[in-house]
């Protein structure tokens, strides 16, 4: 089957859908299952060899000869769409349904259908015009899919400052396109790797895409409408969406010529972006809001791949480039995997228990002991512990950041606090983890609704199991991969083709191979010993309390309030404490809670300046004729001066 | 010759001062006409050798600004029922002086200017500063539609006396295009006079303020 024949098969699939999204559920299901099964076999066969993919349509399109590709790159993100986006349609078939969503289950169906559709496209298209509708189509079916639940002020509020930062996104996609249709005399789009002139360009893509991708200071929309968003489409957000500008700034930075400097830019947003994401994680007390968190980390890892291999290609020296940019394009898979794990996870939690809180759950693994599994899973993952995935992407940039220091230069020097502080980020994200496994599943359960929590359906069940199988499968034979991270590096830069695995991938994949099967063994085990001789239940040391609560625990905050405190500089928690005073206390308290620092400290105050200064201003358009004669007056009066005064010379 | 034209502008300078401190509708459009026609006689005792086209306009200038529009105007004012400017925005007093204060300064003002030394003598410089001054003054601080189109009247006129420096250069058929606009302004304020009169019972152009959105 050829490749366009594929693609045309997925699009025909993916409209039928659309349309029988909201009157026929199966139908639906079915046609979704299709196309993406068939975009996953396209986009495997670019992947795996075959010739790249390109057509061009006879007919205008918005004035436009339609100019679709599918080439090393677009196939890679293609791959992990397909992925994400089938198996939380099946997830969704039971986590949204209509019994119990029944406004908005059928057009949370068709947006569903429409966001795939767009998401695809925006991969597929070759031409400036249609790029910036597909992206503009996602955005907005995107919107639709957050606010599903709009019946609660906060969704409306996370859904609104989506479509805000999504559009200063677009603002910036909008002059790019423009200003290199312009200097090229086309629309279409291409490798113009010689084209210096057009350098400067690349910032302007840097803002449009790294707002989309949830950059540090530029994250800000990403918290809410990824806490507040129905969850499977908080994985696809989280899993997909936020790699689509991370496409744009791999494309067109492979594409277009980069100005000097850019590389060290990207690399310095990245590592600000992990160690702040996960920072700021830390302080979260609502689950699905630190997973989005861990988002921000995860796009800073992809991006000090990507920034240290601009950094390469300025400098012409290719091998650490390669090794980082091949570990940025396989964490890109790998955050998309697990992250969609974790949030689907996070989903059948909410599902069961009806909260995001944590300080509500608690003990929820005797209850769910399929969802506790694969989120530990995903969590293990994450936080690039072997014999996962997440491991094996982040030792490929490691790789690229050690040879980097061996190398001669400023490189050498910049690689060194980089490896630092992305194995900081590594350790930081164990702990929060940790904290989040600790405080959700173990201990006793926190709330009501968390002691009666009930196990989620095999549909929900089998989409996570599909997402575990897949991390465990990168983690444990990362060489059956690397063909494709090599094909996606080539078409990144053509310069850098004939790659071969590194020499200790191999190794890697055998090593995680025996480590897993000495886990496995070793769980066995001990599941044999528990078995045979039975466990006996005792009371753990409760202090002396002779009635021990489950509100004795330790709560998430206190999990994590060492590490916050070495980052309240920039979390600025609120703190509300009421310390026991006296020798038989009645009353203490204490709240923290971590704030949208970068959007209620920085991004908010500029905004109400401005709100002020507008609605001093439009206090001069009042309606009354004689002022705006006495506005005329006043202009002329000052234009006469000005000519007095010798400016108009 | 010269004399005899500051003369006149000195004249029409005074109407000037007369309009501003006018509280009556009456009185207004009287000063308004008064220096309209006076203006209109101007090109004629400017002119060296009489020229019939000048002349023509002249007359067209003084039938339609001492007349035509005078009398559109007052009828208006019968209609309506109104004779005089109750609650100006700058009082009477405060807007004759400052309408002094801009003849003075439009007096300091011209000799800064790069005139040409024919007309360096004269007051039509200053003359025109200080009547468009004057109309300005009106327009900013009366409320009533009546006194506002008195106040577009004398706006125009001082431009027609700026225009009288250039007018050997000017083409006399941009002069009438000029009281053409005007004259269709004065309709159409004419019209909208009315339509406010029906629509809120007053002339107050401040009620129009509910428009504005």
């Amino acid at each position: 089957m050829s490749t366009g024949l594929a693609l045309l098969i997925a699009a025909v699939a993916m409209l039928v859908g659309i349309l029988a999204g909201r009157a026929a559920p199966r139908v639906w299901l079915v046609a979704m299952l299709v196309g993406v099964s068939a975009a996953f076999v396209a986009a495997l066969a670019v992947l795996g060899g075959a010739a790249d993919w390109d057509w061009r349509g006879g007919f205008a399109l918005g004035g436009e000869l339609p100019h679709l590709r599918l080439d090393g790159l677009s196939a890679l993100f293609l791959v992990l769409l397909c992925v994400v986006g089938g198996v939380a349609t099946v997830y969704l078939r039971e986590y949204w349904p209509e019994q119990e969503h029944p406004r908005s289950a059928g057009s949370g169906r068709m947006w569903w259908g429409v966001m795939l559709l767009c998401l695809g496209l925006l991969l597929l298209v070759s031409n400036g015009l249609h790029f910036l509708i597909a992206w503009e189509l996602f955005t907005l079916s995107a919107y639709f899919l957050i606010t599903l639940n709009r019946q609660r002020r906060e969704v409306r509020a996370a859904g609104w400052l989506y479509l805000a930062a999504s559009h200063a996104s677009v603002l910036a996609l909008f002059a790019f396109f423009t200003l290199l249709a312009v200097a090229t005399g086309s629309w279409d789009l291409g490798p113009l790797r010689d084209r210096t002139e057009l350098a400067p360009l690349f910032w302007l893509s840097l803002f449009g895409f790294g707002l989309k991708a949830g950059l540090f200071p530029l994250h800000l929309w990403l918290p809410s409408a990824h806490a507040n968003a129905p969850s499977h489409v908080s994985a696809m957000l989280s899993g997909v969406t936020l790699k689509m500008g991370i496409y744009g700034l791999l494309r067109f930075s492979g594409w277009l010529p980069v100005p000097v400097g850019a590389g060290w830019v990207v690399a310095v947003l990245g590592v600000v972006s992990a160690v702040l994401g996960v920072a700021f994680a830390l302080g979260q007390h609502d689950l699905k809001r630190l997973l989005a968190y861990h988002s921000v980390e995860n796009i800073g890892i992809i991006l000090i791949g990507v920034g240290f291999a601009l950094v390469a290609v300025e400098q012409g020296d290719a091998a650490w480039g390669r090794l980082a940019l091949a570990g940025g394009l396989l964490h890109v898979w790998n955050h998309g995997l697990f992250k969609a794990l974790l949030f689907l996870g996070a989903g059948s939690v909410l599902h069961a228990t009806g909260t995001r809180e944590m300080s509500r759950l608690g003990g929820l693994w005797r209850t769910m002991p399929w969802t506790a599994g694969l989120f530990a899973l995903g969590a293990v993952a994450i936080s690039g512990l072997p014999p996962l995935n997440g491991f094996v992407s982040e030792w490929l940039v490691f790789l690229g950041l050690f040879d980097a220091t061996l190398s001669r230069g400023p490189s050498a020097w910049a690689a060194i606090p980089a490896v630092i502080l992305l194995g900081v980020t590594g350790a930081l994200a164990l702990a929060c983890f940790v904290k989040v496994c600790g405080v959700v599943f173990l201990g006793a359960a926190r709330s009501q609704a968390a002691a009666h929590a009930h196990e989620c359906g095999p549909a929900m069940r089998g989409a996570m199991l599909v997402l575990a199988a897949a991390c465990v499968a990168i983690g444990l034979a990362p060489i059956v991969f690397w063909p494709a991270i090599a094909r996606a590096t080539r078409a990144w830069h053509p310069g850098w083709s004939g790659l071969d695995p590194p020499a200790p991938l191999a190794a890697l994949g055998l090593a995680h191979l025996a480590l897993a099967a000495v886990a496995t063994i070793a769980a066995w085990g001990l599941w044999r010993r528990v078995r045979i001789r039975g466990f006996k239940r005792a009371l753990t040391w409760d202090c002396g309390y002779a009635a021990p609560t489950a509100r004795m625990q330790y709560t998430a905050g206190s999990f994590a309030g060492v590490i916050t405190e070495w980052f309240a500089f920039i979390l600025r928690p609120e703190r509300h404490e009421h310390r026991p005073d006296e020798l038989f206390p009645v009353s203490a308290s204490r709240t923290e809670h971590t704030p949208e620092t970068v959007l209620e400290r920085v991004v908010e105050p500029v905004g109400r300046i401005v709100m002020r200064v507008s609605r001093t201003v439009r206090r001069l358009q009042h309606g009354r004729v004689q002022s705006y004669v006495f506005y005329i007056l006043v202009v002329l009066a000052a234009l006469i001066a000005w000519v007095f005064m010798g400016g108009a010379r | 010759m010269n004399s005899n034209l500051n003369l006149l502008i000195g004249l029409a300078m005074g109407l000037n001062l007369l309009a501003l401190g006018s509280s009556r509708l009456p009185t207004l459009i009287r000063a308004m006409s008064a220096q309209g026609v006076i203006l209109g006689a101007m090109p004629v005792l400017m002119d060296h050798e009489p020229d019939w086209r000048v002349a023509l306009v002249a007359l067209a200038t003084i039938a339609g600004k001492g007349l035509v529009i005078p009398g559109l105007l007052r009828r208006a004012m019968r209609t309506v029922q109104i004779d005089r400017e109750l609650e100006p925005l700058i009082g009477f007093v405060p807007s004759m002086l400052l309408g002094a204060g801009g003849a003075i300064a439009a007096l300091a003002l011209t000799h800064l200017l790069p005139l040409l030394p024919e007309h360096a003598g004269s007051l039509l410089v200053p003359g025109a500063l200080a009547t468009m001054l004057t109309g300005f003054i009106l327009l900013i601080g009366r409320t009533k539609a009546i006194s506002q189109v008195c106040g577009y009247l004398i706006l125009e006129n001082g431009i027609y006396l700026f225009g009288l420096l250039l007018i050997k250069a000017m083409p006399l058929m941009v002069e009438a295009g000029v009281l053409l606009d005007v004259t269709v302004g004065v309709f159409i304020i004419g019209i909208i006079v009315d339509r406010i009169q029906r629509a809120f019972d007053s002339l107050d152009t401040r009620k129009l303020t509910a428009l504005r959105e």
